[in-house]
């Protein structure tokens, strides 16, 4: 099967090409899925472009998609549901919903942006078989999950027993292979753990209650094993102290903590606030991102805060329960999960009047704005925690607008007006440094080469643009979507179900740690290692996992 | 004669409290649970070498072919049909999903009573809860309320109490808030202090020790049939907790959503100065696993219909009995255990375990192969965050309830 996109005007930072700056056009030739090097083969069709702009489908790295939390969050907000009934289209009736949408609407939802692939970011390893299985079900999109590391007892005795870093090691490869995971995520690291043991607070010196094993450790520890196993993408860490003032000072110290490795700062947006002010609570962007600016080996997505009604679902029970007297409405679920980690889910609704909110807000925006390299900075509204996907047509547009944003934000709240600095920043963001944040550099720091560029090789994942001076309407409606080469969005509706991959990493590791993860499913969490292990064969309805082999791992 | 094969490491999917550590025999077609197995699984897991059933049409022997046809002739000519039933393994369930979807449907789960009554709580006010492995480890107080939970969970306080907890320690207590532990329970719990307060209204004595852990008396001498002063010791206890863990059944009893409404209250207030969570019994032939299926795939839980390509819940008019009310048609769905569908007066297409014994023949019959035995299938635990694959012990001569569904559908 041979397509041929035609005249299209082809936006590809990976390749430097940038066709929308230079206004050429040119042909984009896929066959069997892939792009290849243009021939002069008869096509099995053709699309004419006309000069709309041409990109790599999108690559959300950090966005709450599948797992426990969100079955949660769907029974706790039926009201979001009822609110947003079936999409159209004659596919399959299968739900709606906004903060927490259904596997359908996800993964329809997500094509009409002209997005093809999202990373789960937060997959308990009790729970991954279910994420797995409610992956399987989310159409047009290819996916992978990164596995909550860190609050685990196993790893806390490991490390409060001074265990080497090969053992660690094993573990976390162990780990990964058995839950079929991408990258390993850390969560306010050992505070969900301490939480357990009654802990309401932790500091990244802090030192958990029953196993004396602080944060940093956790964290450098965690940081080193997925530098040996060669894992692509580098500690996905949500910090200590999510969400409160004062915030700034840890995450300054969490940076520094790292020695020069590389670190992924996930919702930095929600790890960015000082205590200054008569209501102790402002903006610390500019200093943030000033550490990340001068840090090359920081890379951070923002989870930007939009207006509105929402549901948060985080693995950190510790912040969602000391947050669950903000919940709108008034309802929250919390758990404690397995020896593993935890969760809590809060209904949230962000107020454009309320201070804090407002501030947020800004605070997002002035990270997106400050951090000046496009390449290791990363568009989230941390789904559906700072608000829904679905929003990211206005958050872009916010990025590239500077006369909207500043209108946007003569709406807010005054007192938070007076506070952030986002209305003297003249930055607007152009359409290839989106291309950045949205396609290439996640691609690049997920480590998948063939994904988010155009080059010959690269799955035929393709977004096609009209070009609008209102980039919210520019990027809410796609012309056409391809995933691998196949036509699902036309003219801004799902045409086509796709089924996507799933894409886990493969460390080599140390395998004499199978007796002892044999003896501690046994023992302590009564259920055996075997059955928490994932086979391949459990994935996809039996088509298997993609598999990204880590190289430069120990064997 | 066959050989004997032994099996270890066997998950079983029956009951929900998962247990994954079961030795069967087998031998031919002949299934046997040998040990550690409680008797409901003994009994499920048990296969003689006897021929499987045949489908059948009004009563007639037919083919698979000639049944599956008759079933979408029923269901093409349906107005309103009842997918029930449903004690499927996931794959089952996502194959239910899409029938509903491809002729209309009411979909809901044979034993979602006691859900609903849990979700009286869990979806108005939400809750804190707890997993297997964290009351096995952490829990030092355990209170259940309610009966004696192990006659319908056989092994769930060897589960929850084994010999060496990480944290919990030598100090271990449980409490019966309700009728007196059976000598199986007893037995299980030789290691732990256990209290019976015996009670024939544990809603009053929840609510009596919610106000009393909040540091207020309530007014009165007794509480459900306890005395003030033994809830006023027990609160103190619950106070002075690690980790209290709160259990009970809410099928059990028609009161069962104030007893899921109160101790989420109790446990509530326990954790501001320590920590606690709820633990509810439930989860029998993967409930938890269609449930979790559907909240992701249609947004709602069960009790949900779907028509013309949109899907609607509401667990009063959703439920199996209301909604036979108004059904014409039955698709029973049973593939675990042979739960007969209820009496109901329009058409029935039964996708059956092979034992069943009909009050009223189906008029379509297709006898389905039950997951974990005849073959493979994934199955929640009934805290709906682990979940287990189950393997196939032997050849199966008869289809998943997945492939029967798909044939029905996809026709």
């Amino acid at each position: 099967m041979r397509l041929r996109l035609k005249g299209g005007r082809v936006l590809d930072p990976a390749n430097g090409e940038n066709g929308v700056a230079s206004g050429a056009v040119r042909d984009i030739e896929i066959e069997d899925g892939r792009i290849v090097a243009a021939t002069d083969l008869k096509a099995d069709a053709e699309y004419e472009l006309g000069g709309a702009v041409v990109m790599a489908g999108g690559i959300d790295l950090h966005s709450h998609i599948a797992g426990g939390k969100m079955n949660l969050a769907r029974l706790l907000m039926q009201e979001d549901r009822r609110a947003f009934p079936e999409m159209p289209g004659n596919f399959c009736g299968c739900g709606g919903g906004r903060a927490v949408p259904t596997a359908h609407a996800t993964g329809c939802r997500y094509a009409e942006l002209g997005y093809t692939t999202v990373f789960e970011p937060a997959m308990v390893g009790a729970n991954a078989r279910g994420a797995h299985l409610e992956m399987a079900d989310i159409p047009n999109l290819d996916t992978g999950a990164y596995l909550v590391l860190g609050n685990d007892d196993y790893f806390q005795r490991l490390l409060a027993a001074g265990a080497a870093q090969e053992q660690v090691n094993a573990y976390v490869g162990w780990m990964i292979e058995a839950t079929q995971a991408f990258a390993i995520k850390i969560v306010n690291p050992g505070g969900i753990n301490a939480f357990k043991f009654n802990a309401r607070k932790m500091d990244l010196d802090e030192a958990n209650p029953h196993y004396g094993v602080t944060p940093r450790k956790v964290l450098t520890t965690l940081i080193r094993a997925v530098t040996e196993l060669g894992i692509p993408h580098p500690i996905h860490l949500h910090g200590c102290n999510l969400g409160v003032p004062g915030n700034d000072d840890t995450t300054l110290a969490t940076m520094l903590a790292t020695e020069g490795r590389r670190l992924h700062l996930t919702h930095l947006q929600f790890h960015s606030y000082g205590t200054e002010g008569d209501k102790r609570f402002s903006s610390s962007a500019a200093r943030i991102a000033e550490m990340v600016n001068a840090n090359p080996n920081i890379s951070v997505d923002v989870g930007q805060v939009m207006f509105g009604q929402t549901i948060t679902a985080s693995a950190d029970y510790m912040s969602q329960y000391r947050n669950r007297g903000l919940a709108s409405p008034k309802k929250s679920i919390g758990m404690d999960i397995e020896l593993d980690a935890a969760c809590g889910v809060v209904p949230f609704e962000y107020k454009d009047k309320s201070f804090v909110n407002a501030l947020q807000w800004a605070i997002g925006l002035e990270l997106f704005l400050l951090v000046e390299d496009p390449w290791r900075i990363f568009l989230t509204t941390d789904h559906p925690n700072g608000g829904p996907f679905t929003t990211y047509p206005h958050l872009i547009r916010l990025l590239m607008d500077r006369d909207f944003r500043n209108a946007q934000l003569a709406t807010l709240n005054k007192a938070a007006q007076a506070h952030t600095l986002l209305g003297q920043i003249t930055r607007e963001y152009t359409l290839e440094e989106i291309a950045i944040l949205t396609r290439a550099a996640p691609a690049r720091i997920l480590g998948l080469t063939d994904k988010g560029h155009l080059g010959p090789g690269a799955v035929a994942d393709i977004a096609v643009h009209t070009e609008d001076a209102d980039r919210e309407a520019m990027f809410s409606t796609t012309r056409m979507v391809f995933k691998n080469g196949r036509l699902i969005v036309k003219d801004g509706v799902v045409v086509e179900l796709a089924q996507g991959t799933t894409h886990v990493a493969r460390p080599d590791f140390d395998r004499s740690v199978e007796k002892d993860m044999q003896r501690w499913f046994d023992e302590a969490v009564g259920l055996k290692a075997q059955h928490f292990r994932i086979s391949d064969g459990e994935l996809r309805n039996g088509a298997g996992p993609t598999i990204l082999k880590c190289e430069g791992g120990a064997s | 004669m066959a050989e004997v094969q032994t099996i270890e490491n066997v998950a079983c999917g029956f009951c929900g409290l998962g247990c994954d550590d079961l030795t069967v025999e087998v031998e031919g077609r002949q299934v046997r649970a040998k040990a550690p197995v409680c008797p409901e699984a003994a009994r499920l897991l048990r296969r003689l070498d006897t021929a499987d059933p045949v489908a059948r049409v009004a009563g007639e022997t037919a083919s698979e072919t000639e049944a599956t046809e008759a079933a979408r002739q029923i269901l093409a000519n349906a107005r309103a049909p009842l997918i029930g039933g449903l004690g499927v393994d996931m794959a089952g369930a996502g194959a239910a999903v899409d029938l509903a979807i491809r002729f209309g449907g009411v979909l809901d789960h044979y034993a979602s009573e006691g859900l609903f009554r849990n979700y009286a709580a869990a979806q108005r006010t939400g809750w804190l809860s707890t997993t297997l492995a964290e009351v096995r480890n952490r829990c030092d107080l355990l209170l259940v309320v309610g009966d004696d939970p192990s006659a319908t969970w056989g092994r769930l306080f060897e589960r929850f109490f084994p010999a060496t907890p990480l944290f919990a320690g030598a100090n271990r207590r449980v409490v019966f808030l309700g009728a007196a532990p059976g000598e199986k329970a007893r037995g299980q719990l030789a290691g732990a202090q256990v209290v019976h307060h015996a009670s024939d209204d544990p809603v009053a004595a929840l609510e009596a020790l919610g106000t009393l852990v909040a540091g207020r008396r309530p007014p009165g001498e007794s509480f459900g049939g306890i005395g003030a002063d033994t809830l006023a010791a027990l609160a103190e206890e619950l106070r002075n907790a690690h980790y209290a863990v709160v259990t009970w059944n809410a099928a059990e009893r028609e009161d069962g959503d104030l007893v899921a409404t109160r101790a989420t209250a109790l446990v509530d207030r326990l954790n501001v100065t320590t920590r606690a969570g709820v633990f509810p019994l439930g989860g029998r032939d993967n409930i938890i696993g269609v449930n979790q299926l559907l909240l992701w795939r249609l947004g709602y839980p069960l009790r949900t219909a779907v028509r013309g390509q949109a899907s609607t819940h509401d667990g009063t008019l959703f439920a199996t009995e209301a909604a036979l009310a108004d059904a014409d048609v039955l698709v029973w769905i049973s593939a675990f255990r042979p739960e007969p569908p209820p009496a109901f007066a329009g058409k029935i297409i039964a996708l059956a375990h092979p034992e069943t014994i009909f009050d009223k023949e189906p008029d379509v019959l297709i006898p389905v192969g039950t997951p974990g035995v005849d073959h493979a299938g994934t199955v929640f635990r009934m805290d709906s965050i682990v979940s287990l694959p189950l393997g196939a012990l032997r050849v199966a001569t008869l289809p998943s309830v997945a492939e029967a569904v798909r044939r029905i559908a996809e026709g």
